[in-house]
This record gives C-alpha cells, structure tokens and sequence, in this order.
C-alpha cells in the first residue's frame, strides 16, 4: 500500500504549484479545472436523483452487491488481460528519445558471438571520424549467460541458479565521483536490509540512526537519479529507494573487488536456501567443466529482479581462458560463443540508425554476422509467435467478458424495474417526466458501475502486485506483469460503460411505463 | 487435456442429479418451463450471458486443445530420439557423428524397405532456430541503409527478406547518380538498382506505400521492417530416410530436394540464380506464403531467408505435428551456414512402441562411445506441455473467475424469481409440499437455465473448431518452438463447457434455492 | 358419533418484540364429521390463526387439537405437511392459484405429491373440475378466468385428493356478491354430496348464514355460537 501512496503523492505533485514557477496550465489542466467545475455545479442538480438513486440501491442491497460483486470479478479479469497487453505494446512501440538497441547474432537463436566482438560493439562500431560512438563507461552492457545447479544429482527449479554475467558497474552506473564518495560516507551496508552481527547472523535493519547530514545526503543520492548522476542499462532504478541505492552501490563495488561476489534477487537467494555472506557452489548446466564457486554480496531491492543474479562477467571469461590454457589443443566448444547480447543506449532515432548502419558495415564481424535492432523490435519478434494468442485475447475474450457484464448488470437492472412498476407509475402521477425516470434507472446501474469496477480493479491492483506480485502469463520471457497505476481507472470506466449500455433497454421499459396500466393491473 | 473421465462422471453426475431432483420435487417441470417463458427478458439475457461465458471457454480450451493435440500428435510409436546428456531440448544438442555414428546399428533398428535407398531407418538432423524478418505490408521490396553523401548513397545494408536482399547488391556498393529520393525519380532508381542486381524480380516500390516514404524515411523503414520471425531449419542428410522414419509423406508433386540441395533457378528477369532446395511443412508453407499474398507455397516457390533464395521442392503431409512448422534443407548446406557443425539429434526406428522403450533404455544406459540421452520420440515431444499447461492453467483460473461473476448474476436472477413467486412458494408448502421439495425446483429452474444456455454455448463454441491459429510449445527450460495448430473442439471440451455452465446454475441456483426453503408459507400469502 | 375435530384448552401466543401477544386461550370446540362449521369474529379476534391451527399450518402454544384419529398438535412440520396433502383442502381468499399452470394443472397438483399413477390422476382432476363446473376450462390459465370461476379451481383444488376437512378462508371475500352466493351454493352442495367437513372463516354474515352452526370469536374466546336452521339444496347448479 505505500506504493500506492507515493504515487498518488506524485501524482498530485503537478497539481501543487510552488511559488517560484510561474502559473501556467496546460489545455487539458484548462480542460481538468472546467470538467470539475461543471462537475460541481452539476452535482447540485444531481443531488436529488443520487439519494434517491442510493436509497433505490440500499433498499435491496442483497441484488446491489451481487451485481457489484460479479462486476468485480469481471473486472478482475480484464484488467489481468490488459495489463498484459498494455505491458506487450508498451514493450514493442518504439521510443523516439534514450532508446535501448540490442546487438545479437544476425540469423539464429540462441545467438551466440565470441567475446572479442565485444569491444567494438560495445562501442557502437564506430570506424571513423564522425560516426557515432556510444560512452561504453555507462550507455552499453554486455550480456552472458551462466546456469548452473548447487546439485548436480537433483536439478530442481530450486537448485537451479541462471546468472547474467556483465560489468557490475552497469547494474547502477554513478557518472559523478562526488555522489560514490557521498555513499560511501553513508552507513548503510551492502546487505541492507540486513546487518551482520558479530556472531555472523544476519538480523534485520529495523532503524538506520541516521544523522541529519546523512539524511541530507540520501536526498542528494535520491536526487541524483533524476539528476543522471546515476545511470543504469536496467530498468528500474527510479523504483529503488535510496538506501537500497547506497547499498547497491556497496554491492557492486564489492563484486568489483572479488569477482567471486555475487548480487542475488531474495526470492532465488530463498530457494537456494543460502544468506548473504555464504558460499556455494555451482556445477555447470551450459559451460561444461567449468564449475565455479561464489560469495553472495549483496541482494536485490525487492521486485522485479527476485529472481535473478548478477555475476561479474571477468569471473566466466577469465574461468574459460584459465580452461584453454589447461587443456592445449583443446578448446572449450563455448569459447567463441560465450556473448549473448550487447546492450547499447542511444540518445535518439537518427544515432540509432547511424549505429546501425555502422555495425551493418563493418567488416569485423562476418563470422558470424550481427544484427542490431531497437529493445522493442526485438521484443515485437519474440512475440510474433504468440499473436494469434494476443489477438485472441484482446478481440474475443475481452469483448466477451464485457458483454457478460453488461448483460449481468442488465439482468438486476431489468429485475428491478419490474418490481417498481408501481413505483414508476406513482412517479408518473406525480409530476415525473419519462427523461427523469430514466435518469433514475440509468444513474443506479452506473453508480453500481463505477463504484464496483473501481472496487474491482483497486482489489487486482493491491491483489496482484502486492500480494501475489504480478501476473504470471508465461509469455515470451516475461517473469511477470504488474497491474499499472493506470489501471485504476479502467474499472470505473469498464463498469460506467457496461452498465450504461446494459441498462439502456431497461431503463427505456421504465420511462415507457404507462400508469393505467399499472394501475389497471393493481386493482 | 483434461483428466476425461472425472469430468464425464460429473457430468452424468449432474444429469442423474437433475432427473431425481425432478423426480423428487414433485412440482412439476413446466412449472419452472413456463415461469422462464414469462420472465423471457431476463431469460433471454441469463441464456446470453452464458453463451457469451462458455463460447469464449471453448474457444480458448480449442486453442490449447490444439496446442495438445498437436505436441501428443507428434512423433512415431517406434522412434527414439537421441540427444547429447543434459540437453532438454533438441536447440541445445550436439552430436558428433564420429562419436554417434553406431547407434544405427543399434540391433533393434529396422532397416529400410525402400530398394533405391537402403540402410538403417536412421535420420540424422541438425535442428536450427533461424529468425527471417517479416515483410511488411508498408514497404514490399528493400530496406536499405547508408550514408548520404551528395548524391549517392552508400549502402550500409540491406537487410531485407523481401525479393531484393539476396541479389548481386552487396554491403558497401555505392548508388550514384541519385538526386534525392522523390516520388518522380523513384522509376530511374529502380532501373539502377535492378540492373545491380540479377535474377531477383524488379523491385515493387510501388505495390505498398509511397515510395517517395519509402526511400526517404529510412529510419523508420529500418524499424518497420525489423519484425522477425523465428523459422525452424532441420537440415537432413538422407531427406527420403528421414521422411520415412518420421512417416511423413510429400504431397502430390512434391519430391525430396537433390543430393547437392541447391538448383538453378530462373528468375523473373531471365538472369539464371542458383537457391538451395528445401521441403517444407504444410503450416508453414501457409505462414511463407501469406507475406507473398498467397495461400500455401508448392513446388517451385522461392522465399528469402538469411540473405538467401531458397526453392519448395516439396510440401510435407504434416499437420497435426510439431514438423508442420519446419524447414528441411541440405544438412551440409545449413549446418555451416548457421554455425552448426555436428547433429543435433539423430532419430531410428523400432518396431514399435515396446521396443522404442527398450533400445532408448539401451541406448542410454550402455552406448560408451559419448555421452547420450535416448528417449521414445512420443515421450521427448510429449515433454514439449510445459507452456500447454501454463495456458491451461491460466486459462482455468480465468473460467474459475467467470464461474464465479456468472453465479452472482445468476443469483441474482434467482433470487429475483423467488421473491416474484412468493405466493405460490407459499401455497405449494400450504398444500404440503415439503421445503426440500420447493429447493429442489427453484435450482431445477436455475439448472435448466444453464442447460439451455450451455448447449447453445457450446454451438456457439463449436465454431472455433479447425481455425488455425500460431503459438509456442516448449518444455519449459529454454528453447520452444513456434508452430501452427489447428483449434480443435472435441467431446471433452464440449462437456467441460456443459460442466461448466451447469456449476454456475448449481452455485448461482442453490443458495436462492436455500433461502427459498425457509420461506414461511403463512407469511409468504399474508 | 365421536367429532372429527377436537379442539380441548388451546392456547396460541405470538411473540412481538418482548410483549407475547395471546391470541388464542383456552378455546374448546368440537366439529362433528360432515358439518359446515363458519367461523367469525373481528379481526384480530383469532379466528384465521384457530383455522391455521386446525388445518396444521401452525402449532399451538398449549392445549391439543385432533382431527380425525390423528393427533396433529404432536407432530413434527414435515408430517404435518404429508398429513395435509391428505387430509386438509384449502381454499383461499385470493384463490392462490399458480399463475403459469392451467385449471388442470392447478387442481391436479396436490395429487402429485400422493402415490397415484398419471390416469388415477387424471381422473380425479377431471372428476373435481366437473363437480365445481368448470369441465369446459380445462387448459384455462387463471389470468383467462373470472374471479369466481378461478375460486370454484380453488374449492376443486381443494377437494381433489378427498381430504378429511376444508378449510376456507375468507372464500367469498374477494367476490362480487353473485358470484359470492355461487361459490357458497357450490360449497353447501359438495358437503352435501360428499358429506366433507367444511370450515369456514368469514367476516360476511351473508356467507356465515350459510353454515349449519356459527362461532363466534372475540380477543381469542369463543364468546357465541348459532345454530341455523338449513336446508341442503339438492339440485345440481348449472351453467
């Protein structure tokens, strides 16, 4: 929940205008302040038709809530299938601004290229003056794979650890000496949220005892994020607290130090059943006969990284040259193939193309050939496969599940207006034109609407990313969606419009009710 | 899929249940018939609302349905497979041959009938995951990169899987004489770039889009054009062996690609090219030949893949298998061309499902020569469920939350009924019907509500049946393989649906129901 | 001749909120078999809760009621309900008919819940719908009848499964006065023809006058009882 607060805070903070900056608003801020104006006024005048709509509501409760409670689960499931596809086309649209290329090997898959490509593409594969060269200290990052078990006669999930092998460094880039000496002087330690004891146990930070100037400082180190003073190739930084940046940090140049170290996500660490500060020992599943030992440094900040871990890519390479030398004649079959991915990140659209175009001419990697293509592109292809499924998700199950709704909420509307013919009819006599009637109708099954598709998708939102933490599709190589905080609003707005247009037909019944009728029927 | 039989005794369960509620609650059926018939509105939307829940089940199950039909459909009783130790998948294998050479001689391994080509019914394969870009619907001829200097351009590349890429311009040429790219010179462009270029079909700039955006705008063609797919290259030594030992025929006017694997072949300008020969599966014949706006490719069609032509010589009869979404080529053509040098796998032949069992027991426990892992072919692709049963699963958690908002509007509807019906509840009981008796037909009526709209759900489901729709099987750890499956509807799913709507009248019945039983028969006429 | 209801020292109270109402106390009475008993008094006086209690609707605070051989103040509610099925026929003041189901269907309802097979059934159902005229409406549905004739379904209703006792209430008190008198006449021939017991309440003296004896009821005692000098109409009404 205090996620949610914090966002709601900075969500707000756009609307807090400090002195300093000068008053201007946007068209649709403009457009914000006039709909919640005539939104005031206009709730004067729906005073009247709310209570009497409420009380309408309250009076069979029973019916309300279970309308509200099918909308709820309804919404539950369209707010899961969006959430995902929001996540797929975010993920594949292309970004005009600090867009991320990946450079792998041209045709096949897994794509495998020996390491020495690795200074030039880092690089960007610049050949002469003018071209466009990529800061290898903090814009790229190259990707290594190795797995291995702690077990090698019980390969479980459990046993299992995949580590990216990189430059630590590229975790959390600090481009300004200034901010590394400032968490350096901070006492947080690298296996924050936790502490050794002398005894050698682990026990958990419950307070930090700051003093005020290294408050101060963790401000400026939380500051220096959005500042670029700290820079990652990963995504998430802006996610991480400060502490957990100060500890990272401290990570890192730990792993720096020994490439032995290690930095674990905490639910992997969990089911390795290892604590920081321990050693293992993993056979390996993918480089045969290299089985290499390491010290778990440091921990992830919970979320999107708990299960994985990072190994200093020097560790693996440095392990496969030590096994070429002891083995003459003998090359490891990994040798020439042990770099997966090279991550570059470039400033815009035309760099990209330059750095393209520059890898695409270059005569230093024929054997084999490489690609380079935008993060989102190279997602869009591992998706190809899958479009039929996302096709089908967004044009069959979503429209059918929202139909069902408003057919659900149609049902109690209908059920209810056939009980208050009598109702309607009096209000008729009394004065009521056949446009309030339908006001009434209209409103109540709306009121439910938005009330329960909020209820619905605050309950996803807090139930999926809180608890159970995210959606688990297994698609492509996605571990797991989280609920966007967007997705407040599609609850409300899913269950305005299938109420809406669920209770059209039966609230035109009611307005056509006619009184003698009724009445005729009565006596 | 499903476990079939629990779900045929529910079933049977729920009808048996049916006809003795009927039996015993005395009121009778027409009752509860024509109290639907004079609230029809609201029936008619409950009947709806199911149609809309259980069709869309059925036709996500007839998606998975298809991807399980298609991973238990693939593979031969009386094949092994043999892959390296510890690989999982056939991506990650490697044979050597000089190592592995003697498994076919495996005793149990049968030999070939077939006089022109005797010898062990053994295949061996190399397995390839190659990515092809997708031609576009915007830009339908070349993508080309480079710097502008003047008015000539240098090519950076030309990466493009369309008909261009595999002809004579090459990385590094120059374009010259090229004053800009407009609308109105695009005709002298082509010219140039045709004449660059030899046995390859003239460039179609015009066919999509304006070709004044499409040499303009490079950057953006570079992102258009960048969606890949990812093919399945098999490269076989022996294609008329391993076509038998998979039991897969060619289609009529099809034959296996030659011993070099590579032809001539003429291209639509009359300049002689040469492309490698392949046989491909019918799925992905169909996938290949809907960039060329064509239904399936047959004989003599080319497409591009790695900078290459490449000619069908043959269509494979292989749907309801994994092979349907392959590419089978000269293995001594495509090994080396992706990198790939040893085998990846190599499968032989056993009488039958019994001895295929045996000799991979065999195989793996006593081969010496290198370490590998042998394995029944029905039992490695049946491992292939991991994703098929992480969408089942999904997908079951989905249908358990339509369950759930289904009941609450049936409740509702129940709950409606009742308190409209209070009075006769009332007489019934004064009559001396007992409170069970009034339960038993007021979740009749919700059942046969069910009923109606489940049978019409599941016809309406029904027509998801044989469409054909893209996906992944895997088994889990790594590797995966896209295929086309056919979306099947079959008995069990068909029941699964009825199961499914006749729960949602049994929960969203029974507690009305409950509640109808302790209405008070004096207080319900007062 | 022993009476077929016996009612000794009833005793019937409510509970509303914390006050217990009695509406009933200590009330004696006896009917004997094939009378036309009416019962009356203001309302609030007891009489429909001394009908319920007879007709084994309800169950009484103290005292014992029989009807027949039967002890029904002792049982349970399900054997109430069976014993009902059997032995009570009622009738209603707003008839009560199943809207959805025809006169047929109406009448033959109660039969359903008796071990009798479809042509037993139908022959019964026939036979009760003769006897209260309305063998012409057979597949009428009571929103296609007139108030009497959907009353005389009611009183076949009643008769069809040829119980001990009728209880009636407020027969009459939703009808014009013609078709009042008719559904009367038609209730005096049946206990006529069929000899049955037929209770009554009303607060019609009209309606009263037509049974044999008259009780009446006042804040739960029995406070007088009339005897009419009546003769059975013999001829069959027609219509």
């Amino acid at each position: 929940m205090e996620g949610i607060a914090e966002r709601i805070d900075s969500f707000l903070v756009p609307l807090v205008v400090t002195p300093g900056d000068a008053i201007r608003f946007t068209l649709v801020e403009w457009l914000g302040f006039f709909v919640l104006f005539t939104g005031f006024a206009f709730a004067g005048w729906a005073w009247f038709y709310f209570r009497f709509i409420l009380r309408n509501l309250l009076r069979n409760w029973l019916r309300t809530s279970l309308t509200a409670m099918a909308t709820m689960v309804l919404v539950l499931v369209v707010t899961l299938v969006w959430t995902i596809l929001l996540f797929l086309s975010n993920a594949t649209s292309e970004k005009a601004k600090d867009l991320k290329a990946i450079i792998t090997e041209k045709w096949q898959i897994p794509s495998q290229m020996p390491f020495s490509y690795e200074a030039d593409l880092s690089e960007g594969a610049p050949s002469k003056n003018g071209d466009f060269r990529v800061d290898t200290t903090k814009d790229s990052m190259t990707w290594q794979f190795y797995g291995g078990t702690v077990d090698p006669a019980k390969r479980t999930r459990e046993n299992i650890v995949f580590f990216f092998c990189m430059d630590p460094n590229k975790l959390m880039t600090v481009n300004d000496p200034t901010i590394d000496s400032l968490m350096a002087s901070i006492p947080i330690p690298a296996t924050y949220p936790y502490r050794k004891e002398e005894t050698g146990e682990m026990v958990e930070i419950k307070s930090l005892n700051l003093t005020d100037a290294q408050k101060k400082d963790l401000e400026k180190v939380k500051n220096a994020v959005q500042k670029g003073q700290i820079t990652s190739m990963m995504d998430g930084l802006d996610e991480m607290a400060p502490e957990e940046l100060v500890a990272m940090r401290k990570a890192i140049l730990l792993t720096l130090g020994d490439k032995r170290k290690v930095v674990v996500g905490r639910e992997r660490l969990l089911a390795l059943n290892k604590r920081i500060g321990e050693t293992f020992k993993l056979t390996s599943l993918n480089y045969k006969d290299i089985d290499l030992e390491f010290e778990v440094a440091g921990v992830f900040p919970d979320g999107r990284y708990n299960q994985s871990a990072v190994m200093h890519r020097d560790y693996l390479n440095d392990a496969m040259d030590d096994y070429n030398r002891r083995n003459p004649g003998k090359r490891h079959p990994l040798s020439d193939k042990s770099l997966n991915l090279v991550w570059i990140r470039v400033p815009d659209t035309a760099s990209f193309q330059k750095v393209e175009g520059q890898i695409a001419i270059s005569p230093k990697f024929q054997s084999p050939a490489v690609k380079c293509e935008t993060a989102s592109s190279g997602v869009a292809s591992f998706l190809d496969a899958y479009r039929d499924l996302l096709w089908g998700l967004r044009w069959i199950l979503v429209p059918f599940i929202l139909l069902t709704m408003s057919l659900i909420i149609s049902v109690a509307i209908s059920i209810s207006v056939r009980e208050r013919r009598k109702e309607m009819a009096i209000l008729k006599v009394l004065g009521f034109a056949p446009g309030q009637i339908l006001i009434v109708v209209l409103g109540e099954a709306v009121i439910v609407g938005i009330l329960s598709g909020f209820l619905g998708s605050f309950s996803t939102y807090y139930l999926i990313n809180e608890v159970i933490g995210g959606v688990k599709f297994p698609i492509a190589f996605f571990p797991a969606f989280m609920i966007p905080f967007e997705a407040l609003w599609w609850g409300p707005t899913i269950g305005a419009i299938t109420a809406l247009s669920g209770s059209i037909f039966p609230s035109y019944n009611a307005c056509r009710i006619k009184v003698s009728e009724v009445f005729a029927r009565i006596s | 899929m499903f476990p079939t039989e629990i779900i045929l005794y529910c079933l049977m369960g729920f009808t048996l249940f049916m006809a003795v509620f009927a039996w015993l609650a005395k009121v009778p059926i027409k009752y509860n018939l024509r109290n639907l018939l004079v609230r029809w509105q609201v029936t008619l939307m409950m009947v709806l609302a199911f149609v809309l829940q259980v069709g869309v089940l059925i036709f996500m199950f007839a998606f998975v349905n298809g991807m399980y039909k298609l991973t238990e459909g693939s593979g031969v009783p009386g094949n092994v497979i043999v892959l390296s130790d510890g690989a999982t998948d056939e991506v990650f294998s490697n044979l050597g041959f000089a190592d592995t050479s003697d498994v076919e001689l495996h005793p149990t391994v049968l030999q070939s009938e077939n006089p022109d080509d005797p010898g062990p019914l053994a295949s061996w394969e190399v397995y390839i995951l190659v990515n092809q870009p997708i031609p576009s619907e915007r830009i339908n001829g070349i993508l080309l990169g480079g710097d502008f200097e003047g008015d000539s351009m240098k090519i950076a590349h030309v990466s493009w899987g369309g008909v261009l890429a595999s002809g004579n311009l090459q990385v590094g040429d120059v374009l010259q004489k090229f004053n800009g790219f407009t609308p109105a010179n695009h005709e002298s462009l082509q010219k140039l770039l045709a004449g660059k270029m030899s046995g390859i079909a003239p460039l179609d700039f015009n066919r999509n889009g304006s070709p004044h955006q499409t040499f303009c705008d490079l950057g953006k063609l570079a992102q258009v054009g960048s969606t890949r797919r990812f093919l399945q290259v098999r490269g076989i030594d022996n294609p008329t062996r391993s076509l038998a030992v998979h039991n897969l025929p060619l289609r009529s006017g099809g034959k296996v690609f030659s011993q070099a694997g590579v032809q001539t072949i003429k291209g639509p300008n009359g300049i002689a090219t040469s492309a490698w020969e392949v046989i491909l599966g019918e799925g992905i014949a169909r996938t290949l030949a809907s960039d060329q706006k064509k239904t399936t490719l047959e004989a003599g069609d080319t497409f591009t893949v790695a900078d290459r032509i490449w000619v069908v010589v043959g269509v494979m009869k292989s749907s309801g298998s994994t092979f349907d979404s392959e590419i089978w080529a000269k293995r001594t053509l495509v090994g080396p061309l992706f990198g790939k040098n040893s085998y990846s796998t190599v499968v032989l032949r056993t009488k039958d499902a019994d001895s295929a069992e045996i000799t991979a027991a065999e195989l793996t426990k006593s081969f010496k020569k290198s370490a590998i892992q042998a394995t029944p072919e029905k039992e490695y692709y049946a491992r292939l469920n991991t994703t098929n049963q992480q969408f089942l699963y999904s997908i079951l958690f989905v249908a358990f939350v339509v369950l759930i908002g289904g009941s609450l509007g049936m409740m509702n509807a129940m709950f409606a009924a009742i308190s409209q019906r209070l009075k006769d509840i009332g007489v019934l009981r004064i009559i001396g019907f007992a409170p069970w008796q009034i339960l038993f037909s007021f979740l009749l009526e919700a059942l046969l509500l069910s009923l109606i709209g489940g049978l019409l759900g599941c016809a309406a489901g029904f027509l998801a049946d044989g469409w054909s729709a893209s996906s992944i099987v895997s088994g889990g750890a790594g590797g995966g393989k896209s295929v086309v499956l056919k979306m099947t509807v079959d008995g069990q799913i068909l029941v699964f649906g009825m199961l499914f709507s006749l729960t949602v009248g049994l929960i969203g019945g029974l507690v009305p129901a409950i509640s109808a039983m302790f209405i008070k028969p004096l207080d319900a006429l007062r | 001749m022993e009476p077929i209801v016996e009612v000794t020292h009833l005793g019937k109270n409510f509970r509303r909120g914390l006050e217990e109402i009695h509406v009933l106390s200590n009330l004696s009475l006896q009917v004997p078999q094939g009378e036309f008993l009416a019962l009356m008094g203001p309302s609030g006086s007891g009489k429909t809760t001394l009908l319920n209690l007879i007709a084994g609707l309800d169950s009484p605070t103290q005292g014992s009621i029989r009807v027949g051989k039967e002890l029904i103040s002792a049982m349970g509610e399900s054997r109430l309900a069976k014993w009902r099925t059997r032995h009570v026929g009622f009738v209603f003041q707003f008839y009560h008919l199943l809207p959805v189901l025809t006169a047929y269907e109406n009448v033959e309802l109660p039969l359903l819940l008796l071990p009798l097979t479809y042509s037993e059934r139908k022959k019964q159902v026939l036979t009760a719908l003769d006897l209260v005229g309305l063998s012409d409406r057979l597949s009428h549905r009571p929103g296609q009848l007139s108030g009497g004739q959907q009353q005389r379904v009611g009183i076949a209703r009643a008769i069809v499964t040829d119980p001990t006792l009728i209880v009636a209430d407020e027969p009459t008190g939703d009808l014009d006065s013609k078709s009042a008198e008719e559904i009367l006449e038609l209730l005096v021939i049946l206990k006529g023809a069929l000899n049955k017991t037929i209770l009554m309440v009303t607060h019609d003296p009209r309606a009263a006058n037509r049974a044999e004896r008259c009780l009446h009821l006042e804040k739960g005692q029995l406070v007088n009882e009339t005897y009419q000098n009546f003769n059975v109409h013999t001829q069959a009404v027609s219509h």
